[in-house]
């Protein structure tokens, strides 16, 4: 018999993340790396684990062989418990049938008999993709407090930016109205992160009821959430005040890298009261050769720079040989730039080789420099061979 | 492997003197982000031996704080693992044992009650790459009954150097040598044998009161034992006063050497402390150093070494120094040949300046 758990997380991580191109080729978003050594999902799997809620399911579908061998057994995350941990909850067969998961709502309701183990009040909704520091304690305590059936975390987006996303309109309890997917006249500036608490018990007769309707697309968004609207449950919205970014796209994911160059975009590494876990990479400390310039970057261990590096994000175990020129750039682990290659607004992919004199990227400054860019992506184990040119927005 | 280790954390503590004040030798910082046991550590599990007893004899809380159960090493094991035997007194002299004679003797139990039938007895001061399966293989080979690992340099001054014949054999053992002009022959203070040859010596040398492992038993027994020298190859950095800590510590600054001692086959793990990437400043300029995660940089550092979490402020000037944890060199500070031990801070425009051959060592938590 399990101990009960006040609060059980589960963790979509299944998405294909097709707007990341050749970066989820192989690997789910989730696991896709971020920031010179971290992984997109060690900021949901920290965030958890520094909230005091050490049970959670991460539901896999799509590529799931990379992102389960990192999270293994939760240790980097201090998640390999006797009691709770962490699960990787791939879908699986049953006598008779079985099938993927059809939807974010189907994904946990396949898995009702992994929550109920834990016999939770509350049950935590999250995503693997976003990039943020949240106490997901606090916004439990205001669910509590509220009395609610589901508190959905909100932020703030700029009004004009609003019709893209998921907006709920909140009385001035913060109890949500009203739920408008991308509304092309906004009446509010709350926009859901996708991030839910639920009363387990109301959560589950719910996804029962998601799972018997045909019509049903099963997701959280488009069904569960206006079908408790709709039967006047107490919906809360939760407001997040600090740094968050979906990092779906390859523009996204650029910014949300260069936003850790930037003191003041309230994205600190350096907070030890926050800290953000990963699994380690055995590497010894990087070094800097003589001919090394480093401006304005992030640099990781087990690296080797005898180039030019400004505003970029070198990950962990790559090699800059001498002259060459990285800018603006995102390099994952193990990339490797030969002598004199260029690098601007790229974002070179783990294991890649980008060889001597090769060019990658767009230069603002260059002759053509009008201030236009696009990010080009070189993917994770691909070579650009010596001289050869990937061009701004090229994808290789 | 049927073989397990006995690993001696505190040699020469006394000659590295203010960098062990608060720590046994095999857990002096080196290389940025490492302890020196970790390399014998990563050694002993990247070669198969996991049953792995240390003993410690005095400052032993650093240590315990960074091995901890032996996760970080895969070493938290139902079946063997790591055992730490702190100081302890022992039954008869009623006195903390002062000799490896002595605290063998004293855990005597733990190596009998081991599984393995072989013994390595190790140290905790020496940074190398070193696969033990080749030791064992040459052990069986020679037939012997002890084999030591040895290593070539010219640092033979109060080393033991063994006269090696051209089968291998040690056929002389010189206790305490003097520098030697050219590379020589010199042991690592490893050794491997069957563990119920060792009991006998340890047991035997107990009861007439000897103490010294390598003058009263090996060295006593040269001719009568086969002891055969196996040499450890590549980069081999034996840490004992604060002249070799610099020298060794320095030499890694050398891609060549820097591989020799991480690309030398198995990983060399440390304790995981989640230090977010360095940041580089835009005022930053750096050559020819390592530098570990967590460090903010944005002054000048020249063939250095900092470890994690050191902040190098605008217009501070760093040049031939290693600087450990959490160092914080603060605005316009020059500083030349210093060591710095974890958590100094040096104040705004302070000038430290020591020589190649004698580094300035701070100590820990202090502010300059």
């Amino acid at each position: 018999m399990n101990q009960k758990k006040e609060c059980v997380a589960m963790l979509l991580a299944g998405g294909q993340g097709t707007r990341l191109g050749v970066l989820t080729e192989h690997v789910a978003k989730p696991a896709v790396p971020f920031g010179g050594k971290y992984r997109i999902i060690d900021f949901t799997l920290s965030n958890t684990i520094n909230s005091h809620i050490d049970t959670i399911g991460v539901l896999t579908q799509y590529q799931p062989f990379e992102l389960n061998t990192y999270i293994g057994n939760g240790q980097p995350w201090d998640l390999d418990r006797l009691n709770g941990g962490v699960f990787v909850l791939p879908p699986f067969m049953r006598a008779g049938s079985g099938e993927w998961y059809k939807g974010t709502a189907n994904a946990i309701y396949q898995n009702i008999a992994f929550i109920d183990r834990y016999n939770p009040e509350y049950v935590l909704v999250l995503s693997g993709d976003h990039i943020y520091k949240m106490d997901y304690s606090l916004m439990l305590s205001g669910h509590i407090k509220n009395k609610a059936d589901c508190t959905i975390a909100v932020f703030e987006v700029p009004i004009e930016q609003a019709s893209r996303f998921g907006i709920m309109n909140t009385d001035k309890d913060n109890r949500v109205t009203e739920f408008a997917e991308k509304p092309k006249e906004p009446k509010s500036n709350k926009a859901s992160m996708g991030i839910y608490i639920f009363n387990w018990k109301k959560l589950r007769a719910y996804l029962v009821d998601d799972e018997n309707d045909k019509n049903s697309q099963n997701d959280f968004g488009k069904n569960i959430i206006p079908n408790m609207l709709g039967n006047g449950e107490r919906l809360f919205a939760y407001s997040f005040k600090g740094y968050w970014k979906d990092v779906g796209t390859i523009s996204s994911l650029w910014e949300a890298n260069m936003d850790l160059l930037d003191k003041n975009s309230g994205l600190n590494l350096n907070d030890s009261a926050w800290k953000i876990y990963a699994r380690n990479s055995a590497e010894p400390p990087h070094y800097v050769g003589e001919n090394g310039t480093l401006k304005n970057s992030l640099v990781s261990e087990g690296c080797e720079i005898d180039g030019t590096l400004k505003n970029s994000v070198l990950s962990h175990s790559s090699v800059v040989g001498r002259g060459a020129v990285i800018e603006n750039s995102i390099v994952m682990p193990g990339a490797v730039i030969d002598e004199n290659a260029v690098v601007k607004y790229a974002i070179v992919g783990a294991g890649a080789h980008i060889k001597k004199n090769a060019a990658a990227g767009e230069d603002l400054n260059g002759p053509n420099g009008k201030g236009e860019w696009e990010i080009a992506l070189i993917g994770p184990d691909k070579t650009v061979e010596a001289g050869a040119v990937v061009k701004k927005g090229e994808m290789v | 492997m049927n073989i397990m280790s006995v690993l001696f954390a505190s040699d020469n503590e006394n000659k590295l003197n203010e960098l062990t004040i608060h720590r046994t030798t095999a857990s002096l910082p080196f290389c940025g982000r490492y302890r020196l046991i970790d390399f014998i550590l990563s050694n002993l599990v990247n070669s198969g031996i996991t049953t792995i007893g240390i003993i410690a004899r005095n400052n032993y809380n650093s240590l315990m704080d960074h091995i901890r159960m032996g996760r970080d090493w895969d070493l938290n094991r139902k079946n063997s693992g790591i055992a730490v035997f702190p100081p302890f007194v022992t039954n008869s002299s009623r006195d903390l044992y002062k000799s490896k004679i002595e605290a063998l003797y004293s855990v005597a139990d733990y190596i009998k009650w081991a599984k393995e039938d072989y013994i390595l007895i190790t140290n905790g001061n020496i940074a190398y790459n070193f696969d033990f399966e080749k030791l064992s293989d040459y052990h069986t080979e020679k037939n012997a009954d002890i084999t030591m690992l040895t290593y070539k340099t010219t640092a033979a001054a109060r080393r033991i150097l063994p006269k090696i014949d051209k089968n291998g054999r040690v056929s002389e053992i010189v206790l305490s040598g003097v520098s030697a002009s050219s590379v020589v022959d010199v042991a690592m203070n490893v050794y491997l044998m069957k563990k119920s040859l060792l009991l006998d010596l340890v047991q035997a040398a107990f009861n007439k009161g000897q103490s010294d492992f390598e003058k009263d038993i090996l060295l006593a027994k040269t001719h009568e034992l086969k002891i055969f020298a196996y040499e450890a190859k590549g980069f081999v950095a034996v840490i004992d006063d604060i002249k070799s800590y610099y020298y060794e510590s320095m030499k890694l600054l050398d891609k060549k050497t820097r591989d020799g001692l991480f690309d030398g086959g198995g990983n060399i793990y440390t304790k995981v402390k989640d230090s977010a990437p360095t940041v580089y400043g835009d005022k930053a300029s750096v050559k020819n150093s390592l530098i570990a995660d967590g460090c903010k940089i944005n002054g000048s550092v020249e063939n250095s070494i900092l470890f994690r979490g050191v902040n190098i402020e605008e217009g501070a000037r760093v040049a031939n120094s290693i600087i450990m944890e959490n160092g914080q060199i603060l605005n316009n500070s020059n500083m030349s040949y210093v060591i710095t031990d974890k958590n100094v801070v040096v104040k705004e425009n302070r000038t430290i300046s020591g020589f190649e051959t004698y580094p300035i060592v701070i100590v820990k938590d202090k502010i300059v």
